[in-house]
């Protein structure tokens, strides 16, 4: 099926199209059955790749919460010059939680990398080691600073629910690569959903099918295993049963094709539920892959987040179309305690939240490189916003900046150990090639060989984007 | 894949594939006309030929220069353009400024009304464009004033480079609706009926509307569908639950004799049902995008929105007319304010979600407002009118003949609007709630004046002696505070905590960052800390259940100075050290920040007593705070007060809080007045203005509360003025779209009732009667029945009546090839399309033939009253809230029986994926759903077949069935669980197929097999 969607035709088949028909995983097998008969001659799929796709899956790592520009990966000398010192223009300015105090350094040491010789948070050195292989977008800017929407903007470009997620967008346009698991997983944290929940992985107005499923590894897929109380054998006899009426019941009304299209979701659900575990067992890891991942550390929620690392890669592995993995989830009574929202206390917080995150994700981003599936992986790394330079008055924390952040594109097609667009010399707002989630969208959208003005769908009364009206392919990232 | 059009529309595809060239109009008769658009671009592009010669020299240049030349393009010269220019140089604009374009490289190749490029490629100083964003030689553009130089700049690079332009496949045509659209003409006028004109006529006239579309196509509808299959469609049809076996026996029996009249009693008796208004009350909370948390952020749960629900099913039960209705909709607490059943329906108003978090930021507020209305003006405009008047927020509407200014008149009729919850009571109910709370309030009144009088002698003279006294030790310092004491063994180390910063009377509700207990030795160590075996215990003041870690007491001795410890009652910390140790200093610290003082940690305690105990039983004090100078005077008097206090005065003080808190008994006695989520209205301060480009921030003219211009042709129009009464404009557009001169109000309304009872309606964008929704399949009937409406004063269930009762809807729903080639998806109506159930149809039946369904309203169908109302109450929930400054909504694994009532009743949170609901197309309610998709997937399957629920219910179901037969008769238990589920004994080959099932496993495994059978799900 994948050879299938790879074409490079202007316009799919038929039989692609068709495929969408159904759900984006019956895919193929309902289309045979369909037969030549339909009335949809002469219709054209509509996301048949405008061009040849560099990318074939996404991995999508999102750190919710606002994790800050200027202390993970935007290193702005000034700041540490002037730290101390008010922001020049902007004495006391008012930003989400309130007043700003002056500039603010890193608490944390920035250190060249790699032979592009990226500065890079000192906090961060594992992943440091992988700056050559990506391209950083440091001009990013958001429609929102509040958490919520700012997540589902990063996720769907529009800043209220209701709108589809990237990934349920690339899973409609380009379906499924192996339908025996879900096209699209989304991988919350063991301490919660991200903030606006749910609403970060929704199919929006797409049909259901489009939504990403979540399981992670605490949490496997619901309704995944038969239950305990029905043995191997009854479920045989339940399913022929099933089999036997339903066909029948099919053979009465013939040219009913979602009868057909019912019949083979059930034969898929059951290859589903042999492949789902197979793909979620980790003890089928060696010893030495665990350790390097840290799945055994004793940070429990370092160790969860690793077990998801891994996770993550054996669904890529598989063919899962696209996977969004969270580290850390959503505000709470706590600021910076359950993500990378530190407001208070920057130093304590990101103390707790980068070694949860730096070790897991560099193991995952060699194996991916090791095992040659980055060649047709794109990875992203997001987050809602960035943080302020200043700090928050009375604390020692900083406020939501929607005016800058930081994201970064790896793999597939992408160029790297690179730095497209900056911000000012204190890292307060974008300033040179100011990019927004548009554009980020569009970029991913072309490496997956899609159009972004090209990928619509009708809601409502407008032929919807994902990148709404805007968005224009960074090219200066690409390989 | 479903044959009714609820699946993924096919149009969507044809729209994508025009949307490829930007042309947006869907149909297949445009086709030609936008191939003749290209030709006459391609015809105008040939004449210029010599631009055209430039650009092809340059597109020779290479890849590598053509990605800068675009990436430039892009950056700097495309956004220039749409933000600058197209507001009057685009197909978009109203009208087009001098006739220039610049929204393509054709516009500006063909120049304005002067036909002189507005560009020359690579001669900046001779292109009109860049002479006039220069300012400098007569033409000023834009003329708002002169852009920057850095742009300017670009713009002559751009100009010089060769005017690199991509953009050229934007058609010169403009393809949109104008005043002449269809939806918005009157309609026609229709010969008076009288009342009881016999529904029969009507639903003549549909069959002969529905037969001359299909004869066009050389079509005729099916026969007649069998009585079991009519009376199964009409059942979930009308009330969204399968008939009994008896109701099918009864039916199919006089069916026989007389078919004309067996249909009209069972129309009749379903009509008359009130599970109608549940089924159809689901229909139109999808409408009008009803859900019971407020979205976002925080999500918080709604527990008062329910009345709502019940409003909507209880009118439709009583066919209240539904001018009427959405006159309540829009302004119910202004028609009858002291009416709750009526002044319930302007909930609809505060029914969608919105964004309450506190922001600081002056510019987010203002758009978080700008939003929270457009919800409003969405859900209005989309549910009733079908239009889609948000489209015009920013802007002219680019496809239909809707100025910003109407988008504006909206908000002004809604400006006052806020969401939240109110008392809603009659006079009646104010009056006798206001007697009997009066006077006990100015009992407590009187009785607490007392007290302080009391309270207020002995603090003064708490704080005299606080005066005289001095402490010798310094107050508690947040950041650090510590005790030194002769050193003691110790295993165990408690802090009893008294007091806090902020409540000197009690330290529940303080934070702490870190304990540390120093061990005596030669080099001292800190012995509390985790990491070397000390246990911390003690209760947590705030729990987070999905992250059961946080806030608790063991934070105190993680060795970092992050995470706090929420202190609980009773307000206590233990330390459990590794092992007993020689002890000399204790320290606490609420400071998370260290390099800059931090006062936003919240209270910390600074009223305490360290105790040790070396066996967890008996305890010594070694340090407290009572030498400490007080955190403050209050806390000084706090800690006098007993101390001064007579024995008189205790005893007074006791007797007065008894008799407070008897009061209080009383009060809370008295039921409280209902209060509900129909939000709160004020009075706005400042005119409405537009917002010019959608930004709030940037304000144009003032707006006045009135009529949109949209329909000013055919619907009388009026105007209040800018300072009119928050109520009176809400009413008087209320009035306005529900008027009988409104032409799009009721033909809405008939094109959904059309769609409910066959699956896709007449428009196939129920919510987009505008140039990009679609036309209609049988323009007439869709006037006929709207027409309908008016002359049943509109009521629906004449309407339903003559729709049910039409041989088009009593055909049967059998499949022929030849019909079927030219029309799949039975749009024409050759036959009745089957269609799956929805996701409340499937668990209703499954809790129905199981024999587990509980209601309000009495199963057994019967005729209301004219006056019988429903008061179904909260709704059930099938997920497990958690709150923690957000709200989280995780799916139960158990449905317990408190849940077994109708799907309606469900507690619809937002974004709460139920699995059961959301995997069967259950739309989440971010936004209305007027057409839910219907979809097949493996995930159906999996939830249908494993889910607990469907377990019980199978189990239920086997229990019901093997109650009604004698036991040993395996074909009788079989025929018995096909009678429940499907109203039908099993087929000779159906009884071979489930008696293996059966007799291996049992009549709970046949049941759940029973459940997940296609015929179960298809409606036909």
């Amino acid at each position: 099926m994948s050879n299938d969607r790879m074409s490079t035709e202007p316009f799919g088949d038929r039989r692609q199209f068709l495929s969408h028909m159904s759900s984006g995983l019956t895919g193929v097998a309902l289309t045979q059955l369909l037969g030549p008969a339909s009335s949809m001659a002469g219709t054209t799929h509509p996301h048949a790749f405008q061009h040849p796709p560099r990318a074939k899956r996404v991995l999508q790592i999102f750190c919710p919460g606002a994790a800050s520009h200027v202390d993970l990966w935007d290193h702005r000398p000034m700041l540490e010059k002037y730290h101390g010192t008010p922001l020049p223009g902007a004495e006391g300015e008012v930003s989400f939680q309130g007043k700003n105090g002056n500039l603010m350094k890193s608490p944390w040491p920035f250190l060249p990398a790699g032979q592009s010789g990226k500065m890079i948070s000192s906090m961060l050195p594992n992943i440091a080691q992988h700056v050559d292989d990506i391209a950083f977008i440091h001009s990013m800017t958001s429609r929102s600073n509040t958490h919520g929407p700012g997540c589902i903007f990063m996720n769907s470009c529009f800043t209220r629910e209701g709108f589809p997620a990237a990934g349920a967008w690339v899973s409609y346009a380009l379906g499924s690569l192996n339908e025996n698991l879900p096209t699209y997983v989304a991988i919350q944290d063991v301490r919660g959903e991200p903030p606006n929940g749910k609403a970060n992985w929704s199919n929006g107005f797409l049909p259901a099918q489009y939504q990403a499923v979540a399981m992670s590894a605490q949490q496997p897929l619901r309704n995944l295993a038969t239950p305990k109380s029905i043995g191997a054998d009854q479920e045989q006899a339940t399913r022929e049963f099933l089999r036997v009426a339903n066909a029948e019941h099919a053979r009465q009304r013939a040219g009913q094709d979602a009868l057909l299209a019912r019949m083979e979701a059930y034969e898929l659900a059951a290859k589903m539920q042999l492949s789902a575990p197979e793909v979620s067992d980790l003890s089928r890891e060696l010893q030495s892959t665990h350790d390097r991942y840290g799945t055994n550390d004793r940070n429990p929620l370092k160790a969860a987040y690793a077990r998801n690392c891994l996770l993550s890669r054996r669904f890529l592995e598989q063919g899962v179309r696209y996977v969004a993995l969270y580290c850390a989830s959503r505000a709470s009574a706590v600021d910076g305690l359950l993500n990378w929202d530190a407001h208070k206390t920057l130093k304590a917080d990101y103390e707790r939240h980068c070694p949860i995150f730096d070790q897991p994700t560099a193991a995952l981003l060699t194996d991916l490189k090791q095992t040659g599936l980055l060649d047709d992986t794109l990875v992203l790394w997001c987050t809602e916003f960035g943080r302020m330079p200043t700090h928050q008055d009375g604390t020692s924390g900083r406020d939501h900046n929607p005016d800058a952040f930081t994201t970064w594109m790896m793999g597939a097609g992408i160029r790297g150990g690179v730095s497209y667009g900056a911000t000012d010399e204190f890292g307060r707002r974008s300033v040179e090639n100011v990019a927004t989630p548009y554009d980020f969208y569009a970029t991913v959208l072309h490496l997956l060989g899609l159009d972004h003005q090209q990928l619509t769908y009708y809601h409502n009364g407008a032929n919807r984007r994902l990148t709404d009206v805007h968005g224009h392919v960074l090219h200066d990232i690409l390989a | 894949m479903p044959a009714r059009g609820r699946e993924h529309d096919p149009r969507d595809v044809m729209r994508s594939v025009l949307d490829y060239n930007e042309f947006s109009r869907p149909r297949t008769s445009f086709l030609k006309h936008t191939t003749m658009s290209r030709l006459a671009i391609l015809a105008r592009l040939l004449s210029i030929s010599i631009a055209l010669l430039c650009l092809v020299g340059q597109a020779d240049r290479g890849d590598a220069d053509e990605r800068a030349q675009r990436a430039f393009f892009e950056q700097k010269i495309r956004p220039v353009l749409v933000e600058h220019c197209y507001q009057c140089h685009a197909a978009t604009a109203q009208p087009i400024q001098g006739g220039l374009r610049l929204d393509s490289q054709a516009g500006w190749q063909a120049g304005g009304d002067s036909t002189e490029p507005a560009v020359v490629p690579g001669n900046p100083d001779e292109s009109p464009l860049i002479q006039a964003v220069r300012y400098r030689d007569g033409l000023e553009m834009p003329p708002d004033g002169k852009l920057s130089s850095a742009i300017v700049a670009d713009l002559e690079r751009w100009v010089r480079d060769g005017a690199f332009d991509p953009r050229d496949e934007t058609p010169i045509e403009i393809h949109r609706a104008d005043k002449s659209w269809w939806s918005l003409q009157p309609l026609p006028k229709l010969e008076a009926q009288s009342e009881d004109a016999d529904p029969k006529n009507g639903s003549k006239i549909i069959d002969a509307l529905v037969a001359r579309q299909l004869a066009q196509q050389g079509l005729a509808r099916n026969p007649p569908a069998d009585a079991r299959t009519l009376i199964r469609r009409m059942n979930y049809d009308v009330i969204g639950l399968p008939p009994t076996l008896e109701e099918v026996r009864d039916f199919t029996s006089q069916y026989a004799s007389d078919p004309q009249a067996a249909t009209q009693q069972l129309v009749e008796r379903l009509l008359a049902s009130p599970h109608y208004g549940e089924q159809w009350g689901r229909h139109w909370l999808d409408v009008v995008r009803f859900g019971e948390s407020i979205g976002f952020e925080r999500n918080v749960i709604i527990n008062d929105a329910w009345p709502f629900r019940d409003y909507v099913i209880n009118s439709l039960n009583a066919d209240k007319p539904f001018n009427q209705f959405i006159r309540e909709h829009l302004a119910g607490d202004v028609i009858a304010p002291h009416q709750p059943e009526v002044v319930v329906g302007s909930t609809f108003l505060v029914a969608g979600p919105y964004d309450d978090v506190g922001n600081q930021d002056v510019v987010a507020q203002a758009s978080i407002r700008a939003a929270t209305l457009d919800d409003i003006i969405t859900a209005t405009s989309g549910a009733f009118l079908g239009l889609t008047i948000n489209c015009a927020r920013c802007h002219y509407h680019k496809f239909d003949p809707i100025p910003s200014e109407d988008y504006y008149r909206l908000r002004a009729a809604f400006e006052g609007v806020r969401h939240g919850r109110r008392v809603v009571a009659t006079e009646e109910q104010l009056q006798q709630h206001s007697q009997a709370i009066e006077p006990l309030r100015a009992e407590q009144a009187a009785v607490q004046a007392e007290l302080q009088k009391l309270e207020a002698g002995i603090e003064q003279r708490a704080s005299a002696e606080l005066a005289r006294l001095t402490y010798p030790r310094p107050k508690i310092d947040p950041q650090w505070t510590e005790e030194t004491f002769t050193p003691i063994s110790a295993r165990w180390v408690k802090l009893v905590l008294k007091a806090s910063t902020d409540n000197p009377n009690s330290a529940v509700g303080s934070k702490l960052v870190e304990v540390q207990v120093w061990a005596a030795d030669p080099s001292p160590r800190n012995v509390a800390l985790q990491s070397t075996g000390a246990k911390a215990s003690g209760a947590r003041g705030a729990v987070a259940e999905d992250f059961p870690a946080a806030y608790g007491p063991q934070l105190t001795i993680d060795g970092q100075f992050g995470a706090q410890w929420f202190v609980g009652h009773p307000a206590e910390l233990t330390i459990e050290l590794a092992e007993a140790s020689t002890i000399e200093r204790i320290a606490f610290s609420n400071a998370k920040g260290i390099d800059i003082q931090d006062q936003s940690q919240g209270a910390t305690p600074c009223e305490y007593e360290m105790q040790v105990s070396g066996d967890g039983e008996n305890w010594q004090v070694v340090a407290d705070s009572y030498q400490r100078e007080p955190w403050s005077p209050t806390h000084g008097v706090a800690r006098l007060r007993a101390q001064v206090t007579t024995e008189a005065e205790t005893k007074e003080l006791q007797q007065l809080r008894t008799q407070l808190a008897g009061i209080q008994a009383r009060i809370d006695a008295i039921p409280p007045l209902a209060v509900v989520w129909v939000g709160i209205r004020e009075q706005p301060s400042e005119p409405t203005r537009l917002n010019i480009g959608g930004d709030p921030m940037k304000l144009g003219d003032v707006v006045l509360p009135s009529s949109l211009s949209v329909l000013d042709q055919t619907t009388a129009t009026y105007a209040l003025a800018s300072d009119a009464l928050e109520g009176e404009r809400r009413l008087a557009l209320a009035n306005w779209i529900a008027a009988d001169d409104n032409p799009l109000t009721v033909r809405v309304l008939a094109n959904r009732v059309w769609q409910y009872h066959f699956g896709s309606a007449i428009v196939d964008t129920p919510s987009d009667f505008g140039f990009l929704g679609s036309l209609p399949t049988h323009p007439e009937l869709l006037d006929w029945l709207a027409g309908q409406l008016l002359a049943n004063g509109w009521r629906l269930k004449p309407l339903h009546r003559q729709i049910l009762l039409s041989e088009t809807y009593r055909q049967s729903s059998v499949y022929r090839e030849q019909p079927a080639s030219i029309d799949k998806d039975s749009r024409l109506l050759w036959r009745f399309p089957p269609r799956r159930l929805s996701a409340e149809e499937l668990r209703d039946t499954m809790l129905l033939v199981s024999g587990n369904l509980q209601g309000t309203i009495p199963l057994a169908t019967s005729i209301p009253n004219e006056d019988q109302t429903l008061a179904a109450g909260p709704g059930f929930r099938l997920y497990k809230l958690t709150e923690n400054n957000v709200s989280s909504y995780l799916p139960l694994d158990v449905h317990g029986p408190e849940t077994y009532r109708r799907a309606v009743y469900h507690q619809n949170a937002r974004a709460s994926v139920v699995d059961l609901l959301a995997d069967f197309d259950f739309p989440d309610v971010a936004f209305a759903a007027p057409k839910r998709s219907s979809t097949t997937t493996p995930l159906q399957a999996l939830t249908l077949l494993n889910h607990r629920f469907t377990l019980d219910m199978a189990q239920s179901l086997a229990d019901r069935a093997e109650q009604s037969v004698v036991p040993g008769n395996p074909e009788a238990l079989i025929d018995s669980m096909y009678e429940l589920v499907l109203q039908r004994a099993a087929r000779p080959d159906e009884l071979a197929a489930a008696k293996p099932l059966l007799n291996k496993y049992g009549a709970a495994a046949l049941a759940r097999g029973l459940l997940n059978l296609n015929e179960v799900l298809y409606v036909e």
